[in-house]
């Protein structure tokens, strides 16, 4: 095991890496990681993840664009790569599925495409339907994998207006199942007034609720170790 | 801001062309801030590796840029076969031919593709996106492809429809593409080949390229 200061190294190597969307610093620091016994999850969620904590404030404070945030996620998943296998799986207390995907009539996948990375980071078992996705695909794939939560995604109000069906039609089948939906017309109104168990606020970046849940996730985790 | 420098800079370590275009009208909310538009070219009759050397090209163009204290965006070269990362996902926000006729180096040919004066459309393209507030050259808005008809009538597949390009009328099929990707296929599992580039060399703007290049 590295000794703190190194640890430390390791970690910020990490962080910048993301920050800068530097995918070759990512690599380095993801195998020094390896190579020297840090423990892959923290290398994770302390290095990665916190970088990307630090993308997402940039992003509103406009610093960053979207392009920006997209290197930045390359960069975090070129980290992620060689992490993953030595990850032990985290038990957040959070265990769970996810049916995630972009509402029928809606091509814009990019902000959904974050969410999923971040649920995928934390652990959780993700199907992913992808965008223009047909509206009973939900209803079924939710029943097929008996998932815990579905999320929604929509960029558009014309395509919004699926999602109010698709919320009705699952808690039909299932009524045990969460139900989070997002994207730039949404509001937390239209969640509550839906059915939705909750929303994704904010959502022309989709990442910053995103980030929020990871860091919901890590916080669960803490305690979790606090209480061991 | 002017563009001489840069374009210099480029044209020294390789570039055949660079041109810089108001590309504002063309972008997409999630590019928005970056309106203008380093198309380079490179000409595929004179280097092989044109790929590796446009990724160069456009390496120097981003360090240019950054060293300004600028933003930019790099659509490489062959942005349609690059999809295992995210940041793949917005190039298809953006063309090349954009960039070309933007920074008028080039119209959109009844073939499909940009046709410089000089080049004919043996050129190969990549492009920079920037919010530096570059001295935008004069774009080409309409096809100067005139009466010509020579890739209507030699496209084997018969996917070239003859259409004029025009910046106006956006969207306009010029080239049925599941024709020509029929054709491909077949050749493909023929000869290995995929592409015939009949449309390339009847071009009689492509044919003057090549005599230029023999000659100098």
């Amino acid at each position: 095991m590295a000794d703190e200061a190194r640890k430390k190294e390791i970690l910020e190597k990490l962080r910048n890496g993301v920050i800068q969307y530097d995918e070759d610093a990512c690599r380095e620091g993801a195998n020094e990681a390896v190579a020297e016994g840090l423990d892959a999850n923290e290398a994770i969620f302390d290095g990665l993840v916190s970088g990307m904590e630090e993308v997402g404030r940039l992003f509103e404070a406009q610093e960053y664009f979207v392009p920006e945030i997209l290197m930045c996620a390359d960069a975090l998943y070129a980290g992620l790569d060689i992490l993953k296998p030595h990850c032990k799986q985290m038990d957040l207390g959070v265990k769970g599925s996810v049916v995630i995907g972009t509402v029928e009539g809606d091509v814009h996948d990019i902000g959904k495409n974050l969410v999923k990375m971040m649920f995928d980071v934390a652990g959780f078992h993700v199907y992913d339907l992808g965008r223009d996705v047909p509206l009973d695909k939900f209803v079924d794939e939710q029943l097929k994998t008996d998932s815990e939560l579905v999320c929604l995604s929509a960029m558009m109000t014309t395509s919004m207006v699926g999602m109010p069906k698709v919320i009705e039609k699952i808690k039909a089948k299932n009524p045990n199942c969460m139900i989070m939906i997002g994207g730039a017309p949404t509001s937390k109104d239209l969640a509550d007034k839906w059915g939705a168990d909750g929303y994704a606020e904010d959502a022309s970046n989709a990442l910053k609720e995103a980030i929020k849940m990871v860091a919901f996730l890590k916080k669960l985790r803490d305690e979790k170790a606090a209480k061991q | 801001m002017n563009a001489d420098l840069l374009k210099q800079h480029l044209k020294r370590e390789g570039a055949t062309l660079v041109g810089i275009g108001d590309i504002s009208e063309a972008l997409s909310s999630e590019i928005m801030h970056l309106n203008r538009g380093i198309a380079i070219a490179v000409n595929r009759n004179l280097n092989r590796g044109t790929v590796e050397i446009l990724s160069r090209l456009q390496g120097l163009a981003v360090s240019w840029l950054s060293v300004r204290g600028f933003r930019n965006l790099s659509i490489p070269p062959d942005s349609d076969r690059q999809k295992d990362k995210l940041i793949t996902k917005l190039y298809k926000l953006f063309c090349h031919k954009t960039a070309a006729t933007c920074s008028g180096l080039g119209w959109v040919g009844k073939n499909g593709l940009v046709i410089n004066r000089e080049y004919g459309s043996k050129l190969s393209w990549a492009t920079v996106l920037t919010n530096a507030p570059l001295l935008p050259d004069r774009p080409i808005r309409e096809s100067e492809c005139g009466d010509c008809d020579l890739c209507v009538r030699h496209c084997p597949s018969g996917a070239v429809t003859g259409h004029h390009w025009s910046v106006r009328e956006h969207g306009k099929k010029l080239v049925a593409y599941e024709k020509c990707a029929a054709l491909k296929n077949v050749r493909q599992s023929i000869e290995g080949k995929p592409n015939c580039g009949f449309c390339v060399t009847v071009c009689p703007y492509s044919r003057n390229g090549k005599k230029k290049a023999a000659n100098s």
